[in-house]
Formats: structure tokens, sequence, C-alpha cells
């Protein structure tokens, strides 16, 4: 270790050492009540009694909307860049069997955590991430599609979060509420149809971002499980 | 009833997830939500020079607990000129794509244009920090569209530096928060006081920012990533990606950090600026090639802008509004320009399959319309009347020796010596003996449509004649912005 490098990390050091203090300083020096209290206060008017999807997708909506157009340039970000990288070899029996209880217990278990978001931790992030997830055991146990729908299907799909969640908002501004401004005797149904789109979105998104590529429409050079029969 | 600062943003993300789900209709689907879209940002504008400002709550919630959009007369002249160079990008990408890179570019470019809205309209702290993720994310994607190896790694290094940026940015913000207990930027303004948090989150996020805006010495990332991009991707990095992030660093200026944003720091964004504006010109002047001659103009006209905080910092508001109103002139003019002269180096790139400066003289002479388009563009960068540049140039001039700073003043003169140097280097092209030597090999040369020729055209005329003789209206619509 060079000159150079105690002195890059000294001069780190030195820059954590004063952020943390301005923290600790904001932290205490504060005399007020932050957003939180608020928030909390106005949950019941949400539709939801969760207080982080009340935040993420009532409150804030719009910048969840945004997040969800993140995602959306992020995977078409991927497929700009190539083909799907290829796929893996089929699983042995062991893995295969596990795959089978693995991923229909995944999806069980995503539209759980879609539902409860409503009321307790959950949400339409954590039930894409598991949809992913089902998605990822797929494709590394052999399944070419990583389970998910052909490519036309699947162009509609990553999107479909940000469209009905726009659509929602712009139907509703039509009506005239106002963008996104949901009238509290539908808020929960609103909310529960943008949550399940955006949650087939992301589940989507990431399994796709998993095959690192644009899917290849034609799968016949890919090797197929039982393909070798005669 | 219509929000038109909602469907600014709305529209054109409605258009790309329509554009992804269509791959096969994306021009036809790409261009219908320019147009739109253009139709929106400028009716947003129309009303905000109409009526002042505008400012919608989305969700009805109000700030603090929800998320509004603003527009003000900086918003607004920002607006226009982003959408109008972007309308004109779209135009000229029906015909630069071919069929399969045009799938990819619709969904994307259209993702590029909501995100660019959304900062301009952006009237919460979090909430520009999102913004900003999508326009890296997509403007990344967007420049390495070629695929090429070279133009791959220089974007990705641009995506990486990008997010270092955002996360500076949001470091800053998450200070702000814990301080101020709001996200919303009039609610914050009101409640900082100058301290050490103050300017902690000020350091972190003008840091931030000036690394998307590429001011020098953070400017490394720019040249090889605005170069290697396909040209109409070029354009809209350099026009307008790296516009919204000085849009940023103005507004909070201004509306944010008031207190702390002192000579101070204005003398310190000068400083850089002028390094900006002296290394981007000679960079400039020494490229062998055409886009990396504009890359690094972008780099040298960047620095201008920043050379106006010195002088905004400490002027009376008169002479502020002077020099608000020549800095977003400049940005503009800038934009129209740098815009025209990428689309047109674009073509240039098309006729005969490079852009090595010395070898344009064939490329340029067979297309007149071309030829005239970089002469406009050249016009502009330079700073020759009745080019908005020369309006601005001339009022950072007037005021640097009216408050006694005149070093600025050299700088300028240096950097303009050097635009005129390299703007001739490109035009002596077109009238050069050599060039008239080279045998006319009809067949070499790629045949350009009329269509692909008016957007650099007309945005060219724009920045010149436009901005020049009627950027006067542009000091009445920014009346009333900042502090």
């Amino acid at each position: 270790m060079g000159v150079r490098h105690s002195l890059i990390i000294g001069l780190l050091a030195l820059i954590g050492a004063t952020l943390a203090w301005v923290y600790w300083d904001a932290l205490i020096g504060h005399a007020g009540t932050r957003l939180a209290g608020l928030a909390l206060e106005r949950v019941p008017e949400s539709g939801v009694s969760n207080p982080v999807t009340a935040v993420l997708l009532n409150f804030r909506a719009y910048d969840t909307l945004l997040e969800l157009a993140v995602l959306l340039a992020a995977i078409l970000g991927i497929w700009s860049s190539g083909p799907e990288a290829r796929g893996f070899l089929p699983a042995g029996p062991v893995l295969g069997a596990l795959t089978s209880w693995v991923v229909p217990l995944l999806i069980l278990a995503a539209g759980y955590l879609l539902w409860v978001g409503g009321h307790a931790p959950g949400g339409a992030f954590q039930a894409g991430a598991l949809l992913g997830a089902a998605g990822v055991v797929l494709r590394l146990s052999g399944e070419p599609s990583a389970g998910l729908p052909p490519l036309p299907w699947l162009r509609v799909g990553i999107g479909l979060g940000v469209l009905i969640f726009t659509l929602t908002g712009l139907a509703l501004m039509a009506l005239g509420q106002g963008f996104l401004t949901y009238p509290a005797a539908s808020a929960k149904w609103l909310i529960l149809m943008i949550e399940t789109a955006a949650t087939l979105s992301i589940g989507a998104t990431l399994a796709a971002a998993y095959l690192a590529g644009e899917p290849v429409p034609a799968r016949s050079t890919t090797q197929q499980p039982g393909g070798t029969r005669p | 009833m219509i929000d038109w600062l909602v469907l600014a943003i709305a529209v054109p993300l409605l258009g790309s997830v329509v554009a992804a789900a269509l791959p096969g209709r994306a021009s036809a689907i790409g261009l219908a939500t320019a147009v739109l879209t253009t139709g929106s940002a400028l009716a947003a504008s129309l009303v905000v020079a109409e009526g002042g400002s505008l400012r919608s709550d989305l969700g009805g919630w109000g700030a603090p607990l929800g998320i509004a959009l603003a527009a003000d007369g900086l918003s607004a002249a920002l607006l226009v000129m982003s959408n109008l160079v972007a309308l004109g990008i779209s135009v000229y990408a029906l015909d630069y794509f071919s069929g399969g890179v045009r799938r990819h570019f619709w969904p994307l470019w259209l993702l590029l244009w909501t995100s660019l809205n959304g900062v301009f309209l952006a009237a919460d702290l979090f909430n520009v920090y999102v913004t900003l993720e999508l326009l890296g994310i997509s403007a990344a994607a967007l420049g390495a569209l070629s695929g090429r190896p070279d133009a791959v790694a220089a974007n990705l290094r641009y995506l990486l530096v990008g997010l270092l940026g955002s996360m500076t940015y949001l470091l800053g913000v998450a200070l702000l928060y814990t301080e101020l207990g709001t996200l919303d930027i009039g609610l914050a303004a009101e409640a900082l006081v100058p301290g050490p948090l103050a300017h902690t989150a000020f350091a972190l996020m003008l840091g931030g920012l000036l690394l998307k805006a590429a001011l020098f010495p953070l400017h490394f990332w720019l040249p090889p990533a605005h170069s290697q991009a396909p040209a109409a991707v070029s354009a809209a990095l350099s026009a307008l990606v790296v516009k919204a992030a000085v849009y940023l660093v103005l507004r909070l200026w201004m509306d944010l950090f008031g207190p702390v944003a002192g000579p101070g720091a204005g003398a310190m964004l000068g400083v850089l600026g002028a390094a900006a504006v002296v290394w981007g010109s000679w960079r400039a002047f020494r490229a062998e090639r055409l886009k990396l001659l504009a890359a690094y103009s972008t780099v040298a006209q960047v620095g201008y802008l920043f050379l106006f905080f010195p002088l905004l910092a400490i002027a009376p508001p008169p002479e502020r509004e002077a020099l608000l109103g020549a800095l977003v002139l400049l940005a503009l003019t800038h934009g129209f320009a740098k815009a025209g002269l990428f689309l047109a180096a674009g073509l240039l790139q098309k006729r005969v399959g490079h852009d090595r400066i010395d070898e344009l003289g064939p490329a340029i002479q067979s297309l007149p319309v071309v030829g005239l388009t970089l002469g406009l563009a050249g016009v502009a960068l330079i700073g020759l009347p009745p080019s908005g540049t020369f309006i601005a140039k001339w009022i950072l001039l007037a005021e640097s020796i009216g408050a006694g700073q005149w070093w600025w003043a050299p700088v300028v003169l240096i950097g303009t010596l050097l635009a005129s140097a390299y703007v001739y280097r490109l035009l002596a092209n077109a009238f050069g003996p050599a060039a008239q030597a080279e045998p006319a090999a009809e067949g070499a040369l790629a045949p350009i449509g009329r269509l692909a020729q008016a957007p650099a055209l007309l945005m060219t005329l724009v920045a010149v004649v436009v901005l020049g003789l009627g950027g006067e209206p542009l000091w009445g619509l920014l009346e009333g912005v900042g502090p």
C-alpha cells in the first residue's frame, strides 16, 4: 500500500466522519416532527392500512410510477444490447423434482404477498421479486423460457404496470379528480389493480433480466428436455 | 380538467409502453407520441407565459405529504427548447435508424423524454432523484445502441458515473430531509437555515449534479460517450441531458440554497467553468473527428454556463435578471445549435461512412443544406451576431466588467477565438481545393433524404435567427424566477 492509497483512505475517512457528524447533529438537533407522523395520521384516508403501501401507492404514487418506468428502461436497455445468453442444461431428477415443488410455492407466496400488502408488510415489489425468483429457478433448471410468455406477450407484460398505473391516473384526471387522486371509496381496489399489474411487470422484468438479452423467438436451437427422444 | 404538466410526462410514458409492445409500428407510435408530447409541453409553457406559474398536486395530498409538479418561467423556457429539439430528433430518427435498431430506439427515447420533462417540472427533491435515475439509465442504453464494443464501454462508464452522481445527490437529500422533515423544494427552502448541515447537503447535491453536468474536471466521461453514440442520441445527450443537470444546479442554487450559495461557491464554479471553456475549446480544436469535436465543444459550452454563477452570486436584482436571462438564452441557443450540429454530423457520417474532419470535403460539398447547417451551428457556437450566444456573451462580458470581475472577460475571448478556429477548420472543407480534386464518385456517396436534412437546419436557424433576434420575451418569461 503506497502513500497514494493511504492518502485516499484518509481523505475518505475524513469525508465519512464529517458526514456522520453532520447527520448526528441533524438527528439530535431536530425538534419538530418529520413526515412519518403526518403520513400515519392520513393512512386511514388512503384506502389501505399498511403505511408503507399508503406512501408508495397513494401519497407518493408518482415516484413509484417513475420507478416502474426505471425498471422498464433497464429491461429495454438489456434487450437493446443483444440476444439472450445460451440456456442451461436440463436439470437432473433431484433438481427437477425440487423445482416442480419450489416454483408453485413461489407463485403462491407472491400472490399472498400481493394481497397482504394492503394491511401488512408486502406489496408489488416483494411479490414481483418472488415471481422473478421463480423465473430464475426455472431457467437454472434448464427451462429456456424461464417461465416467461412468448416474446410478443412478454413485450406487453414488462410495460403492464406502467400502462395500468398511467391509464388509471389519466382516467381519474379525465373524471375531474386530478392525476392519481383516488376517490376514497374505490382507492383500495384501484391500488390493488395497480399493484397486481405492477407485480406481473416486476416479475417478468426481473426474470427477463436474468436472460441477459432479448429472448430469441425460435427456441429450436436450445436443448429441450425430452427433445432427444426418437 | 386538462393538466398539461401531467400530460407532458404521462404521454411519452404511455407512448413508450405502447411502442415497446408493438415493435413493428414503433416509428409511427413514436412520432405520434412525439407530436402529442411537444403539444402538451408547449401548452403548459404557454399557460406559464400568460399566467406566471403552474402547480399541480399529484394525488391531491399536497406538500409535504404528496408530490407536486410545478412550472415557472425557467422550467417553461427549458421545456420549450427540449421538446422542440426532441421533436426534431424524432423526425430525424425516422430516417436515421434501420429497422432492427428502430424498435429498440423508440421506447427508450420516449422514456428519456419522459424523464427530461419530469426533471423540468419536478418540485420535490426525492422526485428529482427518481427522474435523474430514469434519465441516466435510458440515456446510457440509447448511447450504446450501436452495440460496438467501444460505444458500450463508453456508455457503461457513463451509466456508472451517472449513478455515482445521483447517489451523491441522494445523500444530500437524505441529510436535508433529516434536518427539515420535508422534500418539497419550496417548503425546504423556507425551513433551511445556514449551518454545517446546509453546507454539507449543498456540497453533496451540487457535486452529484456537476458530475452529471460534466463540468471540468468531471467531464472525463462525456467526450467518449457522446461521440460514440448514434448521432440522433448524441444530439439529445449533448443538447438536452446535460442541460437537465445544469438546470437543476440553477434551480437549487436560486430556490433552495439561496442563503448558503454565496460568492465563494460562485467563484469556485466560475473557475471550473473557465477551465472548461479553455480546455474544452482546445480539445475541440485538436479533435480529429467531427463528433468528438462536437462533444468537446459541449464541455466548453457547459463551462460558459457556469461562468455566470460568480456574477449571479453577487449581483443586485436588476443585474441578476439580466444575467439569468443571458444564462438561459445561452443554454437554449446551445441546445438548438448543438443538436443541429450532431444531426448534421450524423448525415455526413452516413454519406461517406466516417466523420474524419479533414476528409469531409466531398460529403459537405455534395450536401449544400448540411453545409449551411454546419455554418449556422458554427455561428451559434462561436457567438457571432445575430445568434443568441452573441447576446448572452455580450451581457456576460458587460456584467463581469461592471461587477469588477474583469478576469472572466479574457476567458470568454480565448474560448471564442478557439471556437472560431475549430469551426473554420471544419468549414474550410466546404471550399478547400483538396476536396475539389476528389473525384465525384457518385456510387460511393450514400443517398440522404430531404426530410432527414430539415430538422438540423431548422434547429440551427432557431439558434441563430429566432433566439438571436427574437430572444427578448425570454426576460419577461423569467421575471419573478428565483428568490
